[in-house]
């Protein structure tokens, strides 16, 4: 095990299970936005918590603003996960962006990954008329990185804090009692430029791992189309659609995301017995 | 109460946990430019938000609700009936019955404030980024300095190394000079004693005296311009040349002339590298007890008769290798035993006061020859010691008794 990426990405791995079950935040957010999910997951998977680098409790000072501005430095950080832990055939589950993250990874390194679970992904945000839509319009997206950067204004008062050298950023970072869902601002911008303006939509036809896709109820960032849009492109792909209402099930029907990702998972190994393939 | 809160000087409205208004007070109505509350009411927060504040909820409001129970601070942006954005403030908490309450405070001007400060810490990020720059700059040239001084010591240690060879090289060189040097000769007619001293490692001044026949002598004492090297250089080859001439006993003459047209041949196709030498040659007969001597440019030797009466043999002719086609004519003199002559070059006559050699020579008149020489040897070293001036040239000289 490579100590420094457990570090780094601060890895926290629980459950009896063999079989790893990999949860990946959404934008902006810790590991700690799946408290009310992974514990389900603990009796049957070896299951496996990380934070991206600059969010949550990594390591702040492996953050490189060139690598993380764009999508591939985000997957990289799921395959030096996957490679610390010497992981085979793990399920994925990603949240929103994460989903996309996930199956980069999985394009990149198979072996790593048997199952993608996406919850609420989308390939590309932005529109794109006439064939596709994707719920936002590019101005949409650069108010929205505004918004955020005045939303830091109370607590990153002057120069955002990877611009300090690291004895100064670690007391920073001491006093950011509370960082969950609230990042340095240079990280949480670099992160939802790299999420929000990319198109991954030539990406998802060459997945190869089988995926099951949560679309959640009147969720604007990721819309019912954007939703059959993935199921139509993306190879053994199944789709479920869920009464959670938003972009957050995991969070606010924490029981009825569980039951969802179990019933697929189920279903799967059903299948390959059925096939005369082999069970777990 | 009830009223109190519709007329509040602040937005209040409740939300079901996913985020579908409850209810609605007057002002945040009236700030979302609709008619009456019924409009709102069982619809999602989302139609009051733009699009960029409904990505801002799915990701900051709800999660932070469900997670921590409120919601403090929270910048957004509304989006009234009209479409017109306004820039809020929102504060929120989660109650035990899953509703959530939000207070909301309009910050038109606030938000035109935060811009501007926005854009100051940009500014002083971009310049922050350009002062790494420079110092990354900096340390750049700071490396290529240290390469400089690395590589000139190292040449300082070549060179160091180099003056070390060449010194090694110069003490070899002034050994193989002296072995050309003749030693002295000592017998019951006569005693030739000199003295040779360098000014670098090498000297411009070469002498040698040969007998030739039991009876006969030949001296020479040649001083080539300069010092150093090159003209050491020259003296062992005008060396090689007058010990042949004078062991075969030729005429004076005829040995100054060769040593004249050899310097001539040596510079004649190398104007930069000529040479010009001062030389006085003697040839003593002890059996007839006479001198021939031919001093071309050289300075006076002294000739010291037995009584102390001092002649000088001046120059007969210019230096040799200026004039070509000299003719050479030796002058002859008489002597009586115990008669002594000094040769010198101008190396020794300058380090002393003028006529400083004369009277030397001739206080030490009942002094022996060896003791003679030590007089003035330790003249000259003392004036040596004394002053660097008096070193800076080579010094030579003969002392002979008859």
């Amino acid at each position: 095990m490579n100590q420094n990426t457990i570090k780094r990405n601060n890895i926290n791995i629980s459950g009896k299970g063999k079989k790893a079950i990999i949860f990946a935040p959404g934008f902006g957010c810790d590991q700690t936005v799946w408290k009310d999910v992974s514990p389900a997951f603990e009796e049957e998977y070896q299951v496996i918590l990380f934070d991206y680098v600059g969010i949550g409790s990594s390591d702040l000072s492996a953050f490189d603003p060139v690598k993380y501005s764009k999508l591939s430095g985000y997957v990289q950080d799921v395959l030096d996960v996957c490679a610390a832990l010497d992981l085979k055939e793990a399920i994925f589950v990603g949240h929103s962006v994460s989903s996309m993250i996930g199956l980069l990874a999985s394009i990149s390194k198979p072996n790593y990954f048997s199952h993608l679970i996406m919850i609420g992904p989308s390939p590309c945000y932005l529109n794109d008329p006439p064939g596709y839509y994707g719920g936002f319009e590019k101005e949409d997206l650069v108010n929205l990185i505004d918004m955020m950067e005045k939303n830091y204004i109370g607590w990153a008062n002057s120069f955002s804090i990877t611009l300090l050298n690291n004895i100064e950023r670690a007391e920073v970072a001491k006093n950011l009692e509370n960082r969950f869902c609230s990042t340095d601002p240079l990280i949480a911008t670099t992160f939802a430029k790299a999420c929000f303006f990319t198109d991954n939509r030539r990406d998802i036809v060459k997945v190869k791992v089988p995926s099951l896709i949560l679309q959640c109820t009147d969720d604007i960032i990721a819309p019912n189309v954007v939703g059959e849009y993935l199921k139509m492109n993306m190879p053994n792909s199944r789709i479920t659609y869920m009464n959670a209402i938003g972009h957050c099930p995991h969070m606010s029907d924490p029981e009825e995301t569980i039951q969802s990702i179990k019933n697929y998972l189920t279903n799967q190994t059903e299948t390959l017995v059925g096939e005369g393939v082999g069970g777990v | 109460m009830e009223n109190l809160i519709e007329n509040a000087p602040c937005g209040f409205m409740t939300l079901t946990k996913d985020g579908r208004i409850l209810t609605i007070n007057n002002k945040l109505v009236k700030l979302l430019e609709y008619p009456s509350s019924e409009l709102l009411i069982g619809k999602h927060f989302n139609v009051a938000l733009s699009n960029s504040a409904r990505i801002f909820i799915q990701f900051y409001f709800l999660p932070l609700i469900i997670a921590k129970h409120y919601v403090e601070e929270m910048y957004l942006s509304l989006t009234t009936a009209n479409g017109e954005e306004i820039p809020i403030l929102l504060n929120a908490s989660l109650q035990k019955n899953n509703e959530i309450i939000c207070v909301i405070v309009p910050m038109l001007n606030r938000s035109a404030l935060e811009d501007e400060l926005i854009n100051a810490r940009k500014m002083a990020e971009n310049a922050y980024h350009e002062k790494e720059k420079v110092l990354l700059e900096l340390e750049v040239a700071l490396r290529s300095l240290n390469k400089k001084q690395q590589e000139l010591m190292e040449t300082n240690q070549l060179n160091a190394k180099f003056k070390l060879d060449t010194e090694r090289e110069l003490q070899l060189a002034k050994k193989i000079q002296q072995t050309a040097l003749t030693k002295d000769i000592i017998n019951d007619n006569i005693q030739i004693l000199s003295y040779y001293h360098a000014s670098k490692s090498l000297s411009g001044d070469i002498y040698g005296f040969y007998q030739i026949t039991p009876h006969k002598y030949g001296v020479i004492l040649l001083d080539v311009m300069g010092h150093g090297i090159s003209s050491a250089l020259v003296t062992m080859s005008l060396q090689s040349l007058f010990q042949k001439l004078i062991s075969q006993g030729v005429a004076p003459e005829i040995v100054v002339r060769e040593l004249d047209q050899y310097l001539h041949e040596l510079f004649q196709n190398n104007q930069d590298a000529w040479h010009y030498c001062t030389a006085i040659y003697l040839n003593i007969d002890t059996s007839t007890q006479t001198i021939e001597y031919i001093n071309a440019g050289h300075p006076p030797a002294i000739f010291q008769e037995e009584n102390g009466t001092q002649h000088e043999l001046f120059a007969t002719n210019p230096p040799l290798g200026t004039f070509e086609n000299i003719s050479f004519k030796p002058k002859k003199v008489n002597y009586t035993p115990g008669a002594r002559i000094l040769l010198y070059t101008d190396g020794v006559s300058e380090a002393l006061m003028l006529n400083t050699l004369n009277h030397l020579l001739y206080d030490s008149l009942r002094t022996s020859l060896t003791e003679t020489k030590d007089i003035i040897q330790k003249t000259l070293e003392n004036m040596g010691s004394k002053s660097e001036k008096y070193n800076s040239d080579d010094q030579c000289f003969i002392l002979i008794e008859l």
